[in-house]
């Protein structure tokens, strides 16, 4: 069983495009009164999962299953290869219930205890090998993985996170995504945005900056430096962090570069230390420049006139794909981190931009417009192929890659006004992740 | 540039006479559209720049600030954009005809010219967009000897919608550059 869930796994990212559903594809009839077949069927080859509720001591039941056990049973719903179970369950980890266990398909069962101590809290996690158990010696109870987190009271939610991406490293290999973040632009007034984050669940909404102005494009280093537009000082400027969790700052123009242009679309680069962004100039051309945040140099690497922008890294850092109208419209290129061998990615389409290169660095999201709306395209680099990944009545915009590479995260006006949304890379499982006024330009990132 | 010169005579005498019969000349909806929703004007957005009243010139009387106003309220009109195109179309060159001539009746005057996008395609894209129609306008009111020195840029991409809605007619009106006095 775990070998075949790994198998899906690793085929849900290498070749999951674009008929998807591996585990859509294995449903089977249910069969009445085949107990084992239609709990099979109803996970679809996902790992089963028991979560009972956790002992607590020392702080309030409902707290702890708002906080964690929720938190944590959402984590490993959406994190791809856990089914959870429902249904007239055990309700604790002993050895007289492995055999219901067993029966209700469970593979795995978190023992979890959770106690408060003054202002510390404690998890002890312990997860049950079901199968392993109830084919072993005696009562012993066997154990796929066990661990105690503990943290101040406050960071009951992101030791739930934490436990799920063990447990899906556990089952994977793979780092999970439950203890990341989204930021992203939030309307406050018409003309008015300013940077915000969420967590990858959509809880603890925080507002980054306070400009009372028109403030966009957020990009976010490995550290967790923030980088932006805004207009404050009347002409977009790039403002962020120059140290972690430092003051934020102009950027550029440095006060040795002077106002000249305005700034753009800032992305830093893999390693943290520059920042390519776009610069305009006075006959309204655009050019990607790469500045060395710490020693104040910028460098050029597009000039002839043209519109060149949205710059994105690939993870190594040599290379940098962008959108020009070089030739006509708007198109993606590539070229080297010093700006030579340009050469052209996307094919058909009259507007392909808004690239964003995959954390591995083996497939590119963009945006290509069809019939008058925008939709998510994922090219793959080793194939040369482009997928489609969104479609609808509705437009798609600004990809950008969950750091597990298993989804993006993008703004879209499906649900009325534009919202960040997160897709999975079938198109299939899309959601909502904002419920606010007007969101864009979301960016995934690890660092909290 | 196209003809601007041979433009220059017949683009001054409209604006002209623009002026004189004082009436609306925008904007110019397109024609073929089947059901147009009326656009809803968003309240102005809180600016920090200066606003108008800020540019009164220390030499300027009040009834000739008042003038001034007047005038500038009279020239100052948007001009609009095909779809993902930034060249000035020829409807608009009589109101850049009327901006110039304004310009250079009021001297001291000084203009932030907007390029601003519809909501369609990408954010980064449209910023650079408005860049290239604010430099199109520039451009071609120093092309009519407006000093350029007298007129500064800046794009708002698609980040400040004129109106709501996705008709046509909305996004026509989105496409655009606005004309702002400065200090």
């Amino acid at each position: 069983m775990r070998r075949t869930i790994l198998r899906m796994w690793k085929g849900m990212l290498l070749g999951m495009l674009p008929a998807c559903g591996l585990f859509l594809s294995a449903q089977a009839p249910p069969k009445p009164g085949g107990q084992t077949e239609v709990t099979v069927d109803a996970r679809q080859g996902k790992l089963g999962v028991g979560l009972p509720n956790p002992l607590v001591a020392g702080l309030d039941t409902a707290e702890v299953t708002n906080n964690f056990t929720e938190v944590l049973r959402r984590d490993l719903e959406d994190a791809g290869p856990f089914a959870l179970l429902k249904d007239r369950l055990p309700t604790t980890v002993e050895a007289a219930t492995v055999k219901p266990w067993l029966d209700a398909g469970a593979e795995w069962v978190l023992s979890v205890k959770v106690t408060k101590n003054g202002e510390a809290i404690t998890v002890a996690l312990q997860v049950l090998d079901v199968k392993a158990t109830s084919q072993g010696e005696g009562k012993q109870l066997r154990y796929a993985f066990s661990k105690n987190y503990s943290g101040g009271a406050s960071l009951l939610r992101r030791i739930a996170h934490t436990v799920a991406d063990d447990l899906v490293d556990r089952l994977t290999g793979e780092r999970g995504i439950a203890n990341t973040r989204v930021v992203f632009v939030r309307q406050m007034a018409p003309g008015i945005k300013e940077i915000f984050q969420v967590d990858r669940d959509g809880a603890n909404p925080i507002q980054l900056t306070r400009y009372g102005s028109l403030t966009l494009s957020p990009t976010v280093a490995p550290d967790g430096r923030l980088a932006y537009v805004t207009y404050k000082g009347g002409s977009p400027e790039l403002w962020g962090q120059k140290k972690p969790g430092g003051v934020h700052e102009r950027l550029y123009p440095t006060a040795a570069a002077g106002t000249q242009g305005s700034c753009y679309a800032p992305i830093w680069s893999p390693d943290g230390k520059r920042l390519a962004f776009t610069q305009s100039d006075r006959r309204g051309n655009s050019d990607i420049v790469v500045l060395d945040v710490q020693g104040g140099r910028v460098r050029k690497l597009t000039d002839g006139g043209f519109i060149n922008t949205e710059p994105s890294w690939n993870p190594a850092g040599t290379q940098i794909a962008f959108t020009s109208d070089r030739e006509g419209g708007p198109q993606v290129y590539l070229m080297e981190e010093d700006g030579s061998n340009v050469r052209r990615l996307s094919g058909e389409g009259s507007y392909n931009a808004s690239p964003s290169w995959s954390p591995n660095g083996a497939m590119i999201a963009y945006v290509s417009r069809f019939e008058g709306k925008f939709d998510l395209f994922i090219y793959k680099l080793g194939e040369g192929k482009a997928y489609q990944i969104t479609t609808g009545v509705a437009s798609s915009e600004s990809p950008a890659w969950a750091p597990d590479e298993r989804r993006l995260v993008f703004s879209s006006n499906r649900g009325g006004n534009m919202q960040i949304w997160v897709t999975d890379l079938s198109g299939n499982a899309v959601k909502r992740l904002t419920e606010f006024t007007y969101c864009q330009s979301p960016k995934w990132t690890r660092s909290r | 540039m196209r003809p601007v010169r041979t433009l220059l005579v017949l683009g001054f005498s409209l604006g002209m006479a623009m002026i004189l019969a004082c009436k609306k000349p925008e904007p110019t909806p397109e024609p073929s559209r089947p059901t147009p929703t009326t656009p809803k004007v968003e309240p102005p957005p809180a600016d920090t720049r200066a606003p108008v009243d800020n540019a009164r010139p220390a030499d300027m009387s009040a009834a000739k600030y008042a003038e001034f106003q007047k005038a500038a309220q009279a020239a100052l009109k948007d001009i609009n954009f095909d779809l993902d195109q930034s060249d000035i179309r020829d409807m608009d060159r009589p109101k850049l005809q009327t901006i110039a001539s304004f310009m250079k009746a009021y001297t001291s005057a000084r203009l932030m010219i907007e390029g601003h996008c519809d909501e369609r395609g990408t954010v980064e894209y449209n910023l650079a967009l408005g860049d290239r129609r604010a430099a199109a306008a520039q451009s071609y009111l120093s092309g009519l000897g407006v000093n350029r020195d007298r007129l500064n840029t800046i794009s708002y991409g698609k980040e400040k919608p004129k109106v709501t809605g996705t008709s046509e007619e909305s996004f026509l009106i989105n496409r655009r550059c606005e004309f702002k006095l400065q200090n």
